[in-house]
Formats: structure tokens, sequence, C-alpha cells
């Protein structure tokens, strides 16, 4: 028996040369080092790796000198008995050794299995010099992110939505189509974040009236009253044709099944946190500008003059006022000469206002008692409303009565006064007074002392004294009688009507116009920092009070553009203004809606400015100021 | 007239080669393709969407739901699509329509373009939302192009100069001559001595993750770490050390080519591995924001 060494070696035709060299001995070395009969040469083999031995020339013994072993059978050993006849495999390094069995004889066949070295390696030279081996393919990565996306974003929605379909309300949390939420919800809906399909009802139809009014119950039910009345022909024909955008863009609105005239038209959401923004002035300008010539070619009658713009395009105001004494109140043309309303009044601004003279110098004489200052201020008689938006209608005890005093006795202290607003009262209180008092007794007929007869006597003291007592309560008609007329305490601001057959004196009614402006809305809080005269301009030369002061359009232009700032004439601070700023589109009555941010703050919370009190009207005794 | 046709359409055919053969010859670039045609059109829609916006009073507010807002979101909507085509057209070799040099020059301007046209349909209100989502994937694509344009035009020239005249494979080649050379060196060596040349013939030249890839730093270079060790040490077979340590020393010089290759290269492709699969996440995206525009309409 012996060793058989045996190598091969491959042609670059490829072609296999099998060398077989008999080794001699029973126990043969393997090693890198070259003095061992294995010569290996491969750096991973120590330089004496192992020694091969044989007792029987069957079984092999194979066992490793130091440190480094060799596998077997995927294990790493250093003692190893092989049976040669079965065959095994042996890994030295990067090199097999493979022990097989020819005839009487062991052959060791000894094969490079493994690269030199890494990078001998086959390489796809496309692959290892690209990033293709070191990240996950673009393909990979676009399917996966994709379907990614889907799932998020499109399935979960539509899931959430599929999930609550029919549910009145969503429980509060996370629902997967809130990713679909374009924009912040107004203020008034912010607690519908979670809830899409409160409005959003059906798929793939746009949000219709019936998820408004669901909750809108009340208020805003409906459209503007004035607008649901008209004939729906009548609406079509005012609005204005529209030009090739227009028609292009309702063509698109059609084709993707967005009805017109739908709430959200207007009240438009998604467009940020705070309150919902206030209406454009397209929306009614749509119509509104040029609308009495296209409702007068369709054949309705035009009710309502052309607007398109407040800083251009706003007919002139219509006040409401009385054109005549006890006329019914009616609309008004401003600037078209002067305009009277008749209110029963008499009252001239002008004096009132004026800086010197009576009315000026009584004011003085007050200062201290009430707020008056040199002159009569317009807030001295005029005074708001609670809610500051009007200015209340002027009270004779309260506005007036400070000077225009009706006190006419004191009995222990407690001024007895007229009864303003009741002729039939004020007779019937001078003729009781008339009748109760006497007259002043002189000064002659007081004291203890005795006095000589004779006063009785035609033109003496006592004569003239009781003549006078016995005839006093005859003089009330006389005292009736000057109240009412002319210098009298009545006269001087009503007009009178004399008694006639039947009836004793009478006052025309007062009437004082509580909004001059019906359709649309002023509000003198808002203003309350320019002066009246700025606006009632007409004021401080009114002789009548008759005369209307209520501003017009110029007046308010002076500082009113339009919404987009367009303007007719030079303004130093211009107020953009919408027709949502003074009109009330649904008509329930209220302040045209206007967003928080917009709005004024309270001034009188923060100065602490005190509204007026009721004037105290005290008596003054005649004798104290000589009358 | 069919004769007629087909000689006119050879003609045109023979002028447009010619126009191409002396765009070859000044290697005209895609950027510089027909006089910056793409970048002027796309910067006139550009400058087109910005006046407009400025001039066009959308109410209550600047919206991607306002007509305006729609107009420019179908623009780029379709954009992003044919964008998205120059995939299919490299793919696609032809001689009829676009050159492909057109087309990616097309695609380079028109899709910086989209910054102008995507952005300013959001009306610029972002939020955190599937919209926002196809906006800012939108961005990533765009930028990681232009990153990709800005390598592409500054990068092959530093990738020339590293190759020094070499092919890919024959850095390789170096490397695997050093090692063959390292290997029949370091034989007389010791056990102690062998372990490290080992550890550098077993390094893996093109070892390393994506960061090793784009710095082209290798901390743990086991050839760089044998060459220390048989430096230092000390003992028997002294010039068969000396030897192994002046080849690990060359072999050194060679990986470092190959890595400032490898570097390079990673440079000019990572890109397209954030451009590609973002992009169909970005149509995703961008097909759920439409369908649930229209699903909550």
């Amino acid at each position: 028996m012996s060793f058989i060494l045996r190598r091969i070696a491959t042609t670059k035709t490829g072609k296999q040369i099998v060398r077989d060299q008999p080794l001699d001995g029973d126990t043969i070395t393997l090693g890198r080092d070259s003095g061992n009969a294995i010569h290996v040469a491969d750096l991973a083999v120590n330089p004496q790796h192992a020694t091969i031995a044989s007792a029987d020339g069957r079984h092999v013994r194979v066992t490793a000198q130091a440190g480094l072993g060799f596998d077997l059978n995927g294990r790493t050993l250093d003692v190893a008995d092989i049976d040669s006849a079965a065959g095994a495999e042996l890994r030295f390094g990067g090199h097999r050794l493979t022990i097989a069995r020819e005839g009487e004889d062991i052959v060791l066949l000894v094969e490079r299995i493994d690269e030199l070295s890494q990078s001998s390696k086959d390489v796809d030279e496309t692959r290892a010099f690209s990033l293709a081996g070191v990240l996950p393919g673009k393909r990979v990565g676009a399917w996966t992110f994709a379907l990614l996306m889907l799932l998020a974003f499109l399935v979960g929605p539509i899931w959430a939505w599929h999930s609550y379909r029919g549910v009145d309300e969503r429980p509060q949390g996370f629902h997967a189509d809130q990713a679909w939420l374009s924009g912040p919800l107004s203020s008034a809906h912010a607690n519908l974040k979670g809830d899409c399909q409160s409005c959003h009802v059906e798929p793939f139809v746009a949000v219709t009236d019936r998820a408004c009014v669901g909750c809108h119950t009340g208020e805003h039910k409906a459209m503007s009253q004035a607008h649901a009345d008209a004939p729906p022909a009548m609406l079509l024909a005012a609005r204005a044709p529209p030009g090739v955008g227009g028609r292009v863009l309702a063509g698109f609105a059609h084709a993707f099944n967005k009805p017109p005239g739908r709430c959200v038209d207007c009240h438009s959401e998604h467009e940020g946190a705070g309150p919902m923004p206030a209406t454009p002035q397209k929306f009614c300008a749509d119509c509104h500008d040029g609308m009495a010539a296209r409702l007068k070619a369709a054949g309705f009658k035009a009710t309502v003059a052309d607007a398109a713009d407040f800083g251009t395009g706003h007919p002139e105001f219509r006040p409401l006022v009385r054109a005549a004494p006890g006329a019914k109140p009616g609309r008004a043309a401003l600037g078209q000469g002067a305009v009277a309303d008749y209110g029963g009044l008499k009252f001239p601004h002008d004096l009132h206002l004026q800086a010197n003279g009576g009315v000026a110098r009584m004011a003085a004489s007050f200062r201290g008692r009430y707020d008056f200052g040199k002159k009569l201020e317009c807030a001295n008689c005029h005074r708001p409303e609670a809610d500051g938006v009007r200015i209340a209608p002027v009270e004779m005890e309260r506005d007036c009565a400070m000077c225009h005093s009706l006190a006419f006795e004191s009995v222990g202290g407690v001024t007895r006064t007229l009864r303003h607003g009741e002729p039939d009262q004020v007779v019937a209180d001078l003729y009781a007074y008339y009748r109760s008092t006497p007259p002043a007794r002189p000064l002659q007929l007081g004291g203890m002392e005795r006095r000589r007869p004779g006063g009785y006597a035609e033109g003496q003291v006592y004569n003239i004294y009781f003549r006078e007592r016995a005839a006093r309560p005859a003089r009330a008609a006389d005292a009736v009688r000057a109240v009412f007329s002319k210098g009298g305490a009545c006269y001087d601001c009503h007009t009178v009507v004399p008694p006639a057959a039947g009836q004793g004196w009478q006052v025309e009614a007062v009437h004082q116009t509580p909004r001059f402006l019906g359709k649309g809305w002023f509000d003198h809080d808002a203003h309350k920092e320019t002066a009246c005269a700025d606006c009632h301009t007409t004021a401080p030369r009114s002789k009548q009070a008759s005369d209307l002061l209520v501003p017009g359009l110029s007046q308010c232009r002076d500082c009113h553009v339009g919404e987009s700032g367009a303007r007719l004439a030079k303004v130093e601070t211009a107020t953009a203004s919408p027709c949502a700023m003074c009109h009330e589109y649904h008509g329930d009555g209220g302040k045209p809606w206007v967003p928080a941010r917009q709005r004024r703050k309270p001034v009188i919370a923060i100065t602490g400015a005190q509204t007026r009190a009721l004037y105290s009207v005290a008596w003054r005794a005649p004798g104290a100021g000589g009358g | 007239m069919a004769s007629l046709f087909s000689g006119k359409i050879l003609r045109r055919r023979a002028r447009a080669t010619q126009t191409e053969r002396v765009r070859e010859r000044r290697h005209e670039g895609f950027l510089r393709y027909a006089g910056f045609r793409w970048a002027k059109i796309s910067g006139g829609l550009c400058l087109l969407v910005i006046v407009s916006y400025a001039l066009i009073d959308v109410q209550p507010r600047p919206n991607g739901g306002s007509w305006y807002g729609y107009t420019l979101g179908t623009v780029g909507a379709l954009l992003i699509l044919w964008l998205t085509a120059l995939g299919y057209r490299k793919r696609r070799m032809t001689r009829d329509y676009w050159s492909l040099k057109a087309w990616t020059s097309a695609h380079v301007y028109l899709g910086l373009s989209l910054i102008v046209i995507g952005t300013w349909h959001t009306g610029f209100q972002l939020g955190w939302n599937v919209h926002t989502l196809a906006w800012a994937l939108m961005m990533l694509v765009i930028l990681s192009g232009l990153y990709g344009v800005i390598v592409y035009a500054t990068l092959p020239a530093a990738l020339s100069n590293n190759r020094d005249q070499m092919t890919q494979m024959q850095m390789l080649e170096a490397i695997r001559a050093f090692d063959r050379q390292l290997h029949a060196a370091a034989q007389p060596l010791g056990a102690a001595d062998t372990a490290p040349v080992l550890a550098a013939l077993e390094e893996d030249p093109f070892a390393g993750g994506i960061r090793a890839r784009l710095t082209g730093r290798y901390p743990r270079c086991a050839t760089a770490a044998a060459q220390r060790a048989l430096a230092a040490a000390t003992g028997g077979e002294a010039e068969a050390r000396a030897k192994v340590v002046a080849l690990l020393t060359q072999k050194q010089a060679a990986l470092a080519r190959l890595r400032a290759h490898l570097r390079l290269r990673a440079l000019l492709e990572v890109w397209l591995y954030v451009h590609v699969p973002l992009t169909f996440a970005l149509i995703a995206a961008l097909s759920a924001h439409v369908i649930s525009v229209f699903f909550y309409w």
C-alpha cells in the first residue's frame, strides 16, 4: 500500500491533465512549507499543518499539528479517522483534500477550490461597480412606496368613509380621511374636523344645501326673503350673462357636477382656522351690476337701483322721511335738493350748537351740574342705544328738560312738573294749581302788629290781595293759554292745535325715525372715533327740525371704498367695503355678519367712559332768579 | 403624391440629421440643447404663472380649489406624468420624433418649472395632509433631480481623471494581480504575519454599505491594517516581509483608485434611488390627492 498524490491541472483549452505521484512512507506531512510531502501553497495553511497516516493501508488518520484544524463535513476537527474506501473530503484553507481508494492505494487529490483572494472572484461588472449591490432596487422601492401611499391615503380614507356611512355623528378620534382635510375648518365648524361626512355625505357629489340646513334649522335656513319671493325667471334674468371665462367655468362646473346657487358658493370652507370669511362682493354684483336694464329687458319691474361696487357704483341713499307734516313715511332721494323730514318738532340745530349766544351761555352755566362744556355738543342731547348701533329717540324728560324745564311748583321740597305728552293733564294740573294756591301774600299782610282800618278800601293792600285771591281760579285759563301759545313752554318745541269744538288743546304728534336707512346697516359704534359733524355736516347750520341731517353717499365715500379699493375721488384712509359690510343677505333683521378679527373692540370697556344717566331736574324758585 | 410626400419627409430628415451632426461636433449637452430652448420655454412658463397669480385676485384667498388652482393643478399633474415618461422613452430606441437629448433637456427644465407650478397651485396653503404630502414628494423628486443634473455636469471630469484611462475591470484586475503577488510573496511568512495578509486577501473590494460608497471612507480596511501590522512586525523573514509590505502599499493605492471610482459612481447614481421610487410614490400620492378632491367634492 502507498499514498498517491494526485494533482489535476487544467490547460487553457480546458483539458485536464492528471498527474499521479506516489508518496513513500506510512505518514506524510501536509503544509505550506516546501519541505512537506504535500506542499499546499495557501496562506491559510500552516507551514506544518497536518500529518496523514495509515497503519493498515485502508484507514487513514489525519491529525492537525497546531492551531488551525481542518474541515470535515462542515465541522472543524483536529483529528479524524477516515475509511478511505468510503472516501472523504477535507478542507485546508482554500484547498480541498479528497481521500479515495483506488485498488490498494490511497489516492490524495489536492485541488484549490477557493479563489486566491476575494477580489479574484468573478464579478458582474454592471452590478458590482454600481449601487445596485448596496441599495434595494429602484423598482422595489417604487412599488413599495407607491403601495404604501395608496393604502394610507386612498384606501384608508375611503374605508373610513365607508364604515361610517349613514351614521349621524362619528365618534371622536382619528379617522383616516382626515388626511384629506384640505385646510383648517372655520372656528364655527372646527368640531367637525374628524367628521368629513357631516358635510360630504355622498362621494363624488358636491356638498348640498341639505347638509347645511341639517344643522342650521333656524336662522339662515333659506335664501333671502327678497330673493326667495322673486320668481325664478326673474332671478335668472337678473344674472349678468357670463363672459367667455364665466361660460368656460360654468361648463366645467356642470361637467364636474358642481351645481351653482348652493350655500357653499358664498360660504366657503377650508379657508383657514378662525372665523369664516365674509362673502365676497362678486356674489352680489353678479346680478346687481346692471341689473335694472336686464330686468326691464326681460319684462320685469326693477325695484332696486344697480349696484356694482361701493366705491364706484352704488345708488344714492333713499332714507325714510315724512315729506309733509303728518304725511306717511316714504323713501326720499338724496342728492336732488334739500330733503325735508317732518317729525312734528321745532328744533333749530344751529341755535343749539352755536359757540356763543344764549344757549351756549346757559349750557356753560350748568357746567359741573351736567356734562356740559362751554357750549352744547351733539352728545348732550342725543344718546346711543344700549348696543351702540343707533341713536335713541330724543326723550324730553331726559334730553331736553335740563334746560327746558316744565317745573311749576315745589311742595315740601318736591318739584312738580307739567305732565309731558299729556296736554289734557297739563290743563288739569294748571287749573288745580290756580284753584288750590293763593297768590303770593303781600309782605304788609304778615306779622302780628295791629293795622289801621281802611286796608280794604279800593286800591289798598287788602282789597288788592283779596280781590286777586277771589279771582285766582279764573286766572288758570290765561295760564293754560299762555303755556300753549307763542312764548309758552309747549309752543317753543311743539306745533300746537288750538281748542276746537269738542276738544281741548292738541299737540301735534312727534315722530322720530329710528332707522332712516332700512336696507343698509349703519353702526354708530363702529364710527365712534369720528366726530358727529364729520358725517352730519349740515347739522350746525340747520335752522329747521325738518332739515334731514342723514349723510349722503359722498360722506361715506370719504373713507369707504370698494371691496378692492376702487374709488371715485381721493381717499386718505380707505376702508375696503364689500357689500356684506352694510347689507345682510338672508334678511333676518340682524347686523351683517362680520368676522371677529374685523370687529371693533368695545372701546368703552377699555377707556371706562361712562354713559350719561338721566338728567335730574330740580325746581328753581322763581323768586331766586327774579322771575 | 406619395413620392412627393415621402421626398419631403426625407429632405426634412436629412436637414435634421445635419443639425444633429453640428450639435454633436460642438458637444452640445442636454443642458444647452438647441440654445437653451427648453430653459427659455420653462422660464417663460414660470413667469406666466407668477405674473398671472399676482394679477388674478382669487376670493377669498388663493387656493388650490379655485379655477386658477385647478388650472395649475391640471397642468402640473399632466406634466408629472409626461416627465415620468422619460423612463419609458429612454428605453425605446427610435430615430423619429424627439431625440433623447431633446427629451432629457425638456425633462430637466420643465421639471424645474414644476417648482413654480406646483407651489403656486397650493396657494401657499400647506398642512399635514395628503395634498401637502404630494407637494413635498414632488419637491423631493425635483430636488433629487436637480442634484442629478449638478453631479452629471461636474463629476464625470473627476471620474475620468481618477480612472486615468483604465477601465473598471482593469482597475479590478490590478488588484487581482497584487493579490496574486501578495499570495506568492507571503508564502515564507510565519503564521502571525500571514493572518493579516490573508485578511487583506479576503477583503472584498466592493464591500461596504451605502455609507462607505458615498463617503469613500473605509476605516476598517484590511489591506491598510495588514500594511500597518507588517511594517511594525519584527522577527524572521524580514526580507520577505518587506516585499509584502511594499506589495500591500501598492495594493492600497490600487484599492484607493477603485474606491474613489466607486464613490464617484455612487454620487452619480444615488439620486436615482431617490428620484425614481419617490416619483412613483408621488404618482400614488397625486392619485390619492386628485381622487380625494372629487370624492369629497
